[in-house]
């Protein structure tokens, strides 16, 4: 998983370590010839001969900064957020000391790392958060349309089994045709119960029928799955608010898929500014996706990543930590 | 669409080149990369964008222009071109006997996709059948046969079996007679080495006409990587853009476009089945420029108006009734929903709020909703509706007297612009005029 993105990343990592590396020699051997910049030349030199270190500069950094633009883009990094961490690997850099001998590499990875890891935030563990909750935990699904929103709520619901939590799922979209069968099958093989109206039900009445039942039955948690809509549909995102208000959600989960382009940043901003985003699923991260909407939504909504979907069987989620993906991408 | 949105970000770049004095290379650079900013902003393909951004630099240096035009006309002429260019060519969607393939990642639409087109090619009067062959999602089958029973067309599927090749064929020799038949396959992305054989085998069986790639909007740079491997596999012949009408701007489907030399062929942009639509990129690019599409307006009425439907010259007497309003707003309601409308009328750089849209959608439902309430002799002669008649129809359709006397305000305001219309050219500046002033 996220294969492109660390190959690439791997080689700007390089492209920073030379630019560093070729810059050594010129700045300890030429005296004062050069002008351009007075005084932090001035100063460098002041650093070089005083501490033994050597400062980095704005320019030698510029064309591996460019490079890792275009990795990042070419990673479906959207564009504001490729912007925010070259901003962060620059302020990192520049400026800081380095010593004489030390390798370049070691303070480009860790500049990258750390950028890296602070839009990502921290993971989100739902076993512990369940564990921790008073029953039953109530969480509703998000997204727009086509983003595997009711496989992920089985998914889900598979993995929670498995932990030991007792699980019930509320089939809260009414309006597409065949989701009602699509959920009911899923639960069936993954044997759970599904509390379901009929199609062109009103959703939040299924949604408070669930987490009655769930109270009446001494069930931990409710899933509540919600049909596919546009975050720039009024009326839907009314409604999906109304089934907010009626279900009172412990958890607001936004599903979203890994393989999107810079839309992802536009509707996840507008899901959490209307209904609120407490974590997010990516699902489809098996298609060989180069991991950059993970970036681009954590960054935009500022929470923590829950799960990735990474298949068709309901054991394929896996949970996300930050730290892991992070290594795994620089290689540290 | 993507140059949709760049349109804006295009206007403001070409606007900075209109204020500069000397058009030289660092003009051009500049343009050169707010594009950049703009396309890789749509999702277009990072290669891509690099390609079209060589190419403005070096033909605008290179080229020399044509005579009597200036540098900036030439580099604007340039930047055209090379965007008409990344639309991909223009597709055929012919009315006769064929067999369409739909392929896909999963979730990208193609059982909706699957129902639209069905109902696209039964509005030009064919007959049209489809074959689920996704046999692995739960429902699918369900959610098929569910939409295409609102629109009266066959669905051959067959619950609980798992061969969808075997489906397919069998599909194919019970609805033999058909002229049209599309078969939505299951959600595969290129790495599933078996999937990606199934509708290999697929294409052979069906020997299929069409096979046409369905991409999400919202698809990233992933979109050249799956086309090229879908189109290895199966030689797709044209895209289907769906989810338009969120915010995504449907750069990924031009990757794909490029990748498999082909073009878009209809976008899906709203949840009704009527929700698709043809794409033409020359229709496309003067709907950008605000000089509308009535092409594809006229066309479309000419599917949704009846002949005698309409009495056009009993109109131009002036001879205007409710009921022929009636009729006219049952009529636009069939032309499928009033924002596609607005979208090709040549409105220029007229932005429409789309609120004001969804508002004046809503109005007209309740327009003929008052109107069912008035008896026959008030549809033909609204003057009789007086103060008394006005309260009983607002009670009879559940609305307000208010609004009934707006409806008749409305009614007015037609009857008179029809009137104006007779008197030649001076009569329907005056009625423009009206118009302006009322918006």
């Amino acid at each position: 998983m996220f294969d492109g993105l660390k190959q690439k990343l791997r080689n700007v990592q390089e492209a920073f370590g030379s630019s560093l590396m070729a810059e050594q020699p010129s700045s300890v051997e030429p005296g004062k010839q050069k002008e351009e910049s007075p005084p932090s030349f001035a100063r460098k030199v002041k650093i070089l001969v005083t501490d033994g270190e050597l400062v980095v500069g704005e320019k030698e950094i510029r064309a591996p900064l460019q490079e890792l633009e275009m990795v990042l883009l070419e990673n479906d990094v959207a564009l504001p957020v490729t912007d925010e961490i070259l901003r962060a690997v620059r302020e990192r850099l520049v400026g800081t000391h380095r010593r004489v001998g030390e390798s370049p590499d070691l303070l480009v990875r860790k500049a990258l790392r750390e950028s890296l890891l602070q839009v990502l935030g921290k993971g989100f563990d739902l076993l512990e958060y369940c564990n921790g909750h008073k029953k039953p935990v109530r969480i509703l699904f998000t997204g727009v349309n086509g983003t595997g929103k009711t496989t992920t709520v089985a998914k889900v619901g598979h993995y929670l089994k498995e932990h030991g939590c007792s699980v019930v799922i509320a089939s809260g979209d009414t309006f597409r045709a065949g989701a009602l069968e699509q959920l009911a099958i899923h639960a069936e093989r993954v044997g759970i119960r599904v509390i379901q109206h009929q199609q062109g039900g009103d959703p939040s009445a299924v949604l408070y029928d669930a987490v009655e039942y769930a109270g009446a039955h001494g069930v931990d948690v409710v899933l509540a799955d919600s049909a596919g809509r546009f975050h720039n549909r009024v009326n839907l995102m009314n409604q999906l608010e109304k089934m907010k208000r009626v279900m009172d959600p412990d958890l607001v989960v936004y599903v979203d898929e890994a393989v999107a382009g810079n839309d992802a940043v536009i509707r996840a901003q507008e899901f959490a500014e209307l209904v609120g985003t407490d974590a997010v699923i990516l699902t489809k991260a098996d298609m060989d996706s180069r991991g950059g909407a993970a970036v681009s939504v954590a960054h935009t909504v500022g929470k923590p990543i829950m799960f990735l979907g990474t298949g068709q069987g309901y054991s394929d989620i896996l949970p996300f930590t930050p730290e892991l993906v992070v290594s795994e991408l620089l290689g540290a | 669409m993507v140059l949709d949105h760049l349109g804006a970000s295009l206007k403001d770049a070409l606007k900075k080149l209109a204020g500069k004095t000397v058009v030289d290379r660092a003009a051009v650079e500049e343009l050169v990369r707010d594009l950049q900013r703009a396309l890789l902003g749509a999702d277009v393909n990072v290669r891509l964008v690099k390609g079209l951004s060589e190419a403005i630099r070096t033909r605008s240096v290179d080229e020399q222009p044509p005579k009597g035009m200036s540098v900036r006309e030439h580099v604007l002429r340039i930047v055209y071109q090379e965007l008409i260019r990344l639309m991909g060519s223009t597709t055929d969607v012919s009315l006769q006997h064929q067999r369409i393939l739909l392929a896909g990642l999963q979730g990208s639409g193609k059982t909706t996709t699957t129902a639209k087109l069905a109902r696209y090619f039964q509005r030009k009067g064919m007959k049209v059948a489809v074959i689920c062959a996704d046999t692995f999602r739960p429902g699918a089958l369900d959610q098929l046969s569910t939409l295409c029973q609102q629109i009266g067309v066959t669905c051959y599927g067959e619950p609980g079996k798992e061969d969808a090749v075997a489906i397919v064929k069998k599909g194919l020799a019970k609805l033999s007679g058909t002229e049209v038949v599309i078969i939505d396959t299951q959600g595969r992305h290129a790495l599933e080495k078996t999937l990606i054989d199934e509708i290999i085998q697929i294409n052979t069986v069906s020997k299929a006409d069409h096979r046409w790639l369905v991409i999400d909007a919202a698809l990233g740079q992933q979109a050249s990587e799956q086309a090229r491997r879908f189109h290895e596999a199966i030689d797709i012949d044209g895209v289907i853009i769906t989810k338009m009408d969120g915010t995504a701007k449907g750069g990924g489907a031009l990757s794909a476009v490029s990748e498999t030399r082909s073009g878009i062929v209809f976008i899906g942009a709203g949840e009704t089945i009527e929700d698709l639509e043809r794409f033409d990129p020359d229709s496309f690019i003067s709907r950008l420029l605000g000089m509308g599409d009535l092409k594809s307006l006229a066309e479309r009425a000419e599917e949704a108006i009846g002949e005698q439907e309409v009495d056009v010259n009993a109109l131009m007497r002036g001879r205007f009734t409710l009921r022929d309003m009636y009729k006219q707003l049952e009529a636009i309601n069939r032309m499928g929903p009033l924002k596609q409308i607005m979208s090709m009328l040549p409105l220029g750089s007229l932005e429409v709020p789309s609120d004001a849209i969804d508002v004046t959608s809503t109005k007209m439902s309740r327009y003929r909703v008052i109107m069912d309430s008035m008896t026959p002799l008030e549809l033909d002669d609204p003057n009789l509706i007086s103060g008394s008649r006005i309260h009983r129809i607002a009670r009879g359709a559940g609305a307000s007297p208010e609004e009934v006397r707006e409806l008749l305000k409305y009614f007015r305001m037609m009857q008179r612009a029809l009137k104006g219309m007779r008197g030649g050219k001076y009569n329907v500046q005056r009625m423009m005029k009206r118009f302006s002033g009322m918006q």
